[in-house]
């Protein structure tokens, strides 16, 4: 089916976690639950800070080593912006359901083991740092994520933002990154054959997509920056739908 | 993790006096539903079930295995229930509650067990290949009546489904991909639904409700949950514990089902049309299309 180019998202989705998010971007709909901080379990238990647990559920089949993989990358990632230090001994779930990825038309997919690729992370963490600012937890910063491959096409070098299944299926090298609001580089993560010089230039590009935030009033030269870019401004859009929620919930004022 | 908060006491009062006074919390009729709402997704086999804050999602999957060896005909079908701590941070991953057994249980009876889908369609060669065709259930938010919420997404998400198209010739099986062929709906045979009755009251089953939220399911003092297709066809019948019921109240509740069947049967029938006609969008695929009209 077609793949929503501009990121969409709904905070507050679900009526009993402490926050919530559903986030759908580049074919990928992730919902997000957030309790924390909550009573953690003795094995859980830090004397100094909150533990951070995340759970990735996938759309079909019984999780395996993947999402245990991804589970170990949001987990550490999160747990960098997140104070933690503000809740000794307690905890902060963040449940992420997958609901829809794109699929690919050209190969049949063995689904029954669930097989959660890369490029799903930027929506992963989209969703839980939307579903933490929902829940209102204190964090640090926030984060923004993209995807990026580098392809060979016609003997010339292309990256291409948010890949498809099928890109990623024919791409050179996989890369997903994620930027904090002060423009820090903090999570850098790489498949695929690349050379250093590869790899700068699509660090490049994804720091364009995730840290480039235009002053609202020159809203004509933003989109013709994002033409530029090839892929959406995520920071300006995390803080619309943060504005549009809080504008919601403070009607009554 | 942290136990559920159990209502208190003047809750329970409260609940169990209004029900006597003939009043609901949320001021429906004993014999209404919350307002149900049925999405579907962008891929097929996706169904979102909403009733009230109740919110499940089912999903759809098939591909091609080896099918047991006792049962060489028949392709394999499976319901998936995992509660997930979503659904509330009492549920903890890879341990099973009470309530998740429950709903698999019953899901099985009313769904696998009652014949719905044709098990021997899913046969390609037999004894070799076979599909399987699995549910997964996912409760994004839990606010009473799982069961009829979750029979109902399994229900339209296998009506919605389309596995891939596959072909025999001369012993070699090839299964398409949906590049090459549009894929094809299940050998679907009938719809069972779930409707549960909550009792309360001392009295055998003195005062019987339908669609209970969470909140009269904590105080209920019995429940019984009925499986039927909108021809009346009774699946199941699962009524586990609680007080005693009269007969006579047993077989008017079974009735009153059938006709809050009748009307999820018309609901799934009504967005699967509009789905279908959303999808089929400019006739481009009626065009496409190779079959002829006889």
């Amino acid at each position: 089916m077609t793949a929503t180019t501009a990121p969409e998202a709904a905070l507050g989705v679900l009526p009993r976690a402490d926050g919530s998010a559903k986030y759908s971007h580049a074919g990928y709909t992730v919902t997000a639950s957030v309790s924390g901080p909550i009573e953690a379990q003795r094995r859980d238990e830090h004397a100094y800070e909150a533990h951070v647990d995340v759970v990735v559920r996938p759309a079909a089949g019984v999780g395996g080593t993947r999402e245990r993989h991804l589970e170990s990358i949001l987990q550490s990632t999160l747990a960098q912006i997140i104070l933690i230090k503000n809740f000794p001994r307690s905890l902060i779930q963040i449940v992420l359901q997958v609901e829809d990825s794109p699929e690919n038309d050209y190969v049949n997919t063995k689904l029954v083991q669930a097989s959660l690729n890369f490029a799903i992370m930027p929506a992963l963490i989209q969703t839980a740092v939307l579903a933490l600012l929902s829940a209102g937890v204190p964090m640090r910063a926030t984060l923004t994520a993209t995807a990026v491959a580098m392809a060979h096409r016609d003997g010339a070098k292309k990256t291409i933002v948010d890949p498809t299944p099928r890109d990623i299926e024919t791409a050179q090298s996989v890369h997903v990154f994620a930027f904090t609001s002060r423009d820090e580089l903090l999570l850098a993560e790489s498949e695929g054959d690349f050379t250093v010089e590869e790899w700068d230039d699509v660090c490049e590009t994804a720091k364009k997509v995730c840290c480039h935030s235009a002053p609202a009033k020159e809203g004509m030269a933003m989109v013709l920056d994002d033409e530029d870019v090839g892929g959406p401004d995520m920071r300006q859009f995390l803080r619309s739908t943060m504005k549009s929620k809080v504008d919601a919930d403070l009607h009554w004022k | 993790m942290p136990r559920e908060a159990e209502p208190s006491l003047n809750e329970k009062q409260f609940v169990t006096q209004a029900l006597q006074e003939n009043l609901r919390l949320d001021g429906r009729e004993f014999d209404q539903y919350r307002p149900i709402e049925l999405n579907f997704g962008d891929q097929h086999g996706v169904a979102d079930v909403t009733l009230g804050k109740t919110r499940v999602l089912a999903k759809a999957t098939a591909e091609v295995t080896v099918p047991y060896t006792d049962r060489p005909l028949d392709g394999i079908f499976t319901i998936a229930t995992e509660l997930s701590p979503m659904t509330s941070p009492s549920f903890e991953v890879n341990r099973p509650t009470e309530t998740e057994v429950l709903l698999s249980r019953l899901l099985e009876k009313t769904v696998r067990r009652s014949g719905a889908l044709d098990t021997e369609s899913l046969c390609l060669v037999a004894g070799e290949k076979c599909w399987s065709v699995r549910v997964d259930v996912h409760v994004l938010a839990h606010d009473g009546n799982l069961m009829d919420a979750a029979c109902l997404a399994v229900v339209a998400a296998l009506r919605h489904f389309r596995k891939p198209d596959t072909s025999m010739a001369g012993g070699v099986l090839t299964v398409y991909t949906p590049a090459e062929r549009e894929p094809v709906p299940l050998s679907w045979l009938h719809s069972p639904f779930c409707v549960t009755w909550s009792f309360f009251g001392e009295d055998e089953g003195e005062m019987a409700v339908l669609d209970a939220t969470w909140l009269e399911e904590q105080v209920r003092v019995g429940s019984c949950t009925v499986s039927l297709n909108k021809h009346g066809e009774i699946c199941q019948i699962a009524k586990l514990g609680g007080t005693p019921v009269d007969a006579v109240a047993l077989l008017q509740c079974t009735s009153v089902a059938l006709t809050k069947v009748k009307e999820f049967s018309d609901l799934v029938d009504r967005r699967l049309a509009e789905d279908l006609k959303r999808r089929d969008k400019g006739g481009f695929m009626a065009e496409l299309r190779a079959e002829n009209d006889r």
